[in-house]
């Protein structure tokens, strides 16, 4: 069958002269038979028309004719059910099982897909509704929106990502949020820690964005200038340092002149954290990272008045007291400026995650 | 008000806390930037990548001086806190703002509107 096209076009002219003059021929005799028997012979000649039709329709034939089977418009087929392709590729592909094949995942995809058009009105109605101009689509919108929990497939955003994270850290932070525990968050600065942070969370994300309620934040402002300088020299282990700052966190440094309110509220709730690690905090507050050692031996003496005021401002003292330890703290006071210790009170704090040094449960 | 054009941008903010910071365009806060300065005033806008947009702001830089500025652009990378207003509840803001962004993805018919990811993979 396949070559009978170009057999066909090229012997095209051959095939039909010969069926011209195979009709011509058949002419004739009947021509010349007219006379002495018409009819039978026509008949005779019907038949073996008929049949020679057929056999040359045959495929199987030797008679086969496959311009006559090309234009007849009935011709029998051996296999009248057989799989029918377009051209070639299509038949190869077929053979070889190609993609896109009616396997089972691919019918169930299409039909996936055909369905996916089906709810086109229902989407377009809710749709409609969400429109807030149109007055008459917002009535809709009521019931319009019991149907979006049911389309909306798990919708992820922010909050939906919050209880994600379980098995890891960020599983602990969303604990926070559901158990409303009180954290503490150390905050960083360019160098080391600078205060920290206590509230309870009510939000976060991947990046350590935190979102506080009711922030207490104890801080210090990093020292610049000369100083900065000097202190990379002093600094021994900045986990040391951090803990102290953890122990010592309330503000009893502050200076008196500043918030007096303040201070009367923080030092009640710091004098109760923070007079055994008083001693310690001294330290950190003198320069930013202090060697251990050196906080025991340098500035003992200064240690121990400034030690002597603080007793003294916790106490309530008045402001400006007038004792020879206050004159010291008063030739401290550029230094002690740089490093003076702040804390106040934020009803709702929203924190960048990358100034987060670390977290700490209080539970 | 307006959620961005950006699909980009849209995903980030609404798998992020900045949602939160976009619901409160409008409200006057102070914004802490990272080098111990502060900027307070009303937020204009805030992106995806928490770059914050104020008016009116009055800005105390890290030594305390403090002055007036028409309009203030902070990147994102400088802010160290963002001070929410008490009358904002956060979680009721952060819903909002989550369905504004579902609004405008899900807008149109079916073939019509912001075809925002591919129905069948390549």
């Amino acid at each position: 069958m396949r070559s009978s096209p170009c057999c066909s076009a090229a012997g095209l002219s051959n095939m039909e002269e010969r069926e011209r003059e195979t009709s011509r021929t058949r002419e004739e005799p009947k021509a010349g038979t007219s006379g002495v028997a018409t009819g039978t012979g026509r008949q005779a000649e019907k038949d073996s028309d008929a049949d020679s039709h057929r056999a040359r329709l045959d495929v199987s034939s030797d008679h086969f004719d496959p311009l006559l089977a090309l234009y007849s418009p009935d011709i029998p087929l051996p296999y009248p059910n057989v799989k029918c392709f377009n051209n070639l590729a299509e038949y190869e592909s077929f053979l070889k099982g190609g993609r896109g094949r009616a396997k089972p995942e691919n019918v169930e995809k299409k039909n996936r897909k055909s369905k996916k058009g089906v709810p086109d009105p229902e989407r377009i109605e809710r749709l409609k509704k969400l429109m807030v101009n149109n007055p008459a689509s917002e009535e809709e919108g009521g019931s319009g929106r019991k149907r979006l929990p049911r389309r909306a497939k798990a919708p992820k955003n922010v909050l939906t990502r919050m209880p994600l994270h379980a098995g890891s850290p960020l599983g602990e932070l969303h604990r926070c949020v559901k158990e409303r525990l009180k954290i503490k968050v150390h905050i960083r600065t360019f160098k080391g820690l600078r205060g920290v942070c206590s509230g309870f969370l009510v939000a976060f994300d991947k990046f350590w964005n935190m979102a506080l309620v009711d922030v207490d934040e104890t801080y210090r402002k990093p020292v610049l200038g000369k100083a900065f300088y000097h202190e990379p020299a002093l600094t021994i282990t900045r986990i040391f340092d951090r803990l102290k700052l953890q122990e010592s966190e309330s503000p009893e440094f502050k200076k008196p002149d500043k918030t007096l309110t303040k201070e009367s509220d923080a030092s009640p709730g710091t004098r109760k954290e923070d007079k055994p690690g008083m001693e310690l905090r001294r330290s950190p507050r003198k320069s930013y990272s202090y060697p251990k050692g050196q906080t025991y031996t340098k500035p003992a003496e200064k240690r121990a008045a400034e030690a002597g005021e603080e007793r003294k401002t916790q106490k309530g003292a008045s402001t400006e007291s007038e004792t020879g330890k206050v004159q010291k703290k008063a030739k401290d006071k550029p230094t002690v400026d740089y490093q003076q210790v702040h804390c106040r009170h934020v009803n709702q704090l929203f924190i960048r995650g990358e100034n987060i040094l670390l977290v700490n449960l209080l539970e | 008000m307006e959620v961005t054009h950006s699909i980009r941008e849209r995903t980030i903010t609404e798998n992020s806390l900045v949602v939160l910071l976009q619901g409160i365009h409008g409200h006057v806060t102070t914004v802490d930037l990272r080098d111990e300065s502060m900027a307070k005033g009303r937020i204009v806008n805030v992106d995806a990548f928490m770059n914050i947009r104020l008016a009116e702001v009055v800005y105390t830089d890290r030594y305390g001086r403090a002055t007036h500025l028409a309009d203030f652009f902070v990147t994102g990378r400088n802010v160290r806190y963002v001070h929410i207003p008490d009358e904002v509840n956060i979680i009721k803001t952060i819903e909002s703002q989550l369905q504004k962004i579902h609004r405008v993805r899900n807008f149109g018919g079916e073939g019509q509107g912001r075809k925002e990811y591919l129905k069948y993979k390549k």
